[in-house]
């Protein structure tokens, strides 16, 4: 018997805001700017405009083709479009997103902290110095019982929402946050570009250097930047797809949530490289900031600069308010993303939303303890989700890419048609995945000389393939087990092929 | 800042935040 999912989203725009919400987390406040500044400012966003057209959005469109198709989280997804013995290539997409989940809800759980702190005005006074608020950064690290504590509210406020379901749940809840997060954040850049000499930090990010573009490094962090921010092959779209109704677009939806999540980088970094270059003392103290990486750009520099502006205390509170709001609406498509494959096994959403969220807390609590546990969970997953692209991307090639265009996503409710450019950059993708991963992995074999297959290193290839190996062949041994565990969808490939061999037989 | 960041602001911006409403508008602006 087939079955449809009984929840959906309740309006349109209750998809779009989870979807943005998704799309939209800290990378979009912390990395878009810096990496923007550290890529020659407006020659990355040029490479990043084309990195959205090759990869962003080709990949968000082709997920949500499948989870219409299907009606089935990753797992079943994956068996009915890929046939069964590729089950384990839905484990994987989940596997990814959760590997991702369990450290990500520390992130969240330090925006939180820093909404208290901002909270209790600690931001604010001439006492506030970089050395002051790095001490603030460092203590709070070294405190496991704070960052555990912090971990375990971000977990506990995304069981709440996905406990309640998707129209009660996840859509009533990014309904109202990521409208807010456009206004917080539209605040704080308003603030920011009002401050004096706010200009030098515009011109840093809108000078296009059109020479950059010639090199390869801003095309690869572009890409990879496109990748990591708008959510393209997490499988988190893919997700909440599958609670869209039949009469739902598909094309501008994607476009609204891939356009969206740029203009929210842009807006964050109009918001911090002014306030960097207006308020720091030197411009070397300002590049200094820029290039501390994201949690010294934010929890350090930015922090201390805050205290030196005019309404500082204020704008504190938005700024990380805003910035609680990307994680946390980041983190509950993570959670539904287990979720529906448990309930896709016939578990109560209830039920399934405690086992996944004890689980993620648990599981989490190594990254909240100890630092580079988590740079080391960031960075296996992180790339690893480069390889969910590529797979989703395979399992659009195997099914047949004109005929997923023509059928699943020009469909009769279409608002607008996608051309013959979204089966090119399908069919390229392999090769576009081919240089963003080789070029991670090349990197990192830099960064330990003769060490780099180690294991147990933070950054290394070796940690990657480890972790990633020990995770596929444990998926695909259980291929078979997860194939009968999930209910059937809406479509099942082996059973049609298998219809159409009667039809001509 | 030079003219030419003014006018790349605008087009980028233009792009993003033009884009965005452009889409916005056809996902629910008025239905013919």
């Amino acid at each position: 018997m087939q079955q449809k999912k009984s929840e959906t989203f309740a309006t349109r725009f209750g998809f779009i805001a989870a979807g943005i919400g998704m799309a939209v987390g800290t990378g979009n406040v912390w990395r878009f700017p810096r990496v923007t500044a550290a890529n020659g400012g407006g020659a990355f966003l040029i490479a990043l405009t084309v990195a959205m057209f090759v990869y962003a959005i080709p990949l968000l469109l082709a997920e949500m083709a499948i989870a219409r198709k299907t009606r089935l989280g990753t797992i079943g997804a994956m068996r009915d479009f890929m046939g069964k013995k590729f089950t384990w290539v839905g484990g994987w997409l989940a596997l990814v997103a959760l590997g991702v989940m369990f450290y990500y809800s520390v992130v969240a759980g330090w925006t939180i902290k820093y909404l208290v702190l901002s909270l209790q005005g600690t931001f604010s006074g001439p006492d506030i110095t970089p050395e002051v608020t790095e001490s603030i950064w460092l203590t709070f690290l070294d405190t496991p019982v704070q960052t555990i504590l912090f971990h375990g509210v971000s977990m506990l406020f995304g069981a709440i929402v996905i406990y309640k379901g998707v129209t009660a749940g996840i859509e009533k809840v990014t309904k109202i946050m990521v409208p807010t997060l456009f206004v917080l954040l539209t605040l704080v850049m308003i603030r920011g570009v009002t401050l004096p000499g706010a200009a030098d930090g515009l011109v840093f990010l809108f000078t296009p250097n059109l020479e950059v573009l010639l090199g390869s490094r801003v095309w690869l962090e572009a890409f990879t930047q496109a990748a990591w921010s708008t959510g393209a092959g997490w499988a988190l779209l893919m997700t909440y797809a599958v609670y869209t109704k039949d009469e739902e677009d598909l094309s501008v939806n994607c476009f609204i949530i891939g356009f969206g999540d740029v203009l929210v980088g842009l807006i964050a970094a109009m918001a911090i490289l002014p306030t960097v270059y207006s308020l720091s003392p030197t411009i070397e103290a300002a590049q200094a900031a820029m290039g501390s990486g994201n949690n010294g750009l934010i929890f350090v520099y930015l922090s201390a600069l805050f205290a030196r502006m005019p309404g500082g205390t204020i704008v504190a509170v938005i700024f990380f308010l805003a910035l609680a709001f990307a994680a946390l609406s980041s983190l509950l498509s993570m959670i539904e993303v287990g979720v529906l494959n448990l309930m896709d096994a016939g578990w109560e959403r209830g039920k399934a939303t405690i086992y996944v969220c004890v689980a993620g807390f648990l599981v989490g609590v190594p990254s909240a303890y100890s630092i580079n546990f988590l740079d080391n969970q960031d960075w296996v997953w992180g790339v690893g989700l480069l390889i969910s692209g590529l797979l989703i991307s395979v399992a659009i090639m195997k099914y047949g890419v004109e005929k997923v265009r023509n059928e699943d996503i020009n469909h009769a409710h279409s608002d607008m048609v996608i051309g013959p450019w979204w089966s090119f950059m399908i069919r390229i993708f392999p090769a576009v995945f081919a240089v963003i991963f080789g070029w991670w992995t090349w990197q990192s074999i830099g960064w330990y000389p003769g060490e780099w297959w180690k294991p147990f290193e933070v950054f290394t290839p070796g940690t990657m393939f480890f972790q990633w190996g020990v995770g596929a062949i444990i998926l695909i041994a259980l291929n078979d087990k997860m194939a009968n565990w999930i209910r059937p969808g809406t479509f099942d490939l082996e059973a049609q092929s298998q219809a159409s061999m009667k039809k001509e037989g | 800042m030079t003219p030419g960041s003014i006018v790349f602001m605008i087009l980028i911006l233009g792009l993003y935040g033009g884009g965005f409403a452009f889409f916005m508008n056809k996902a629910f602006g008025a239905k013919k």
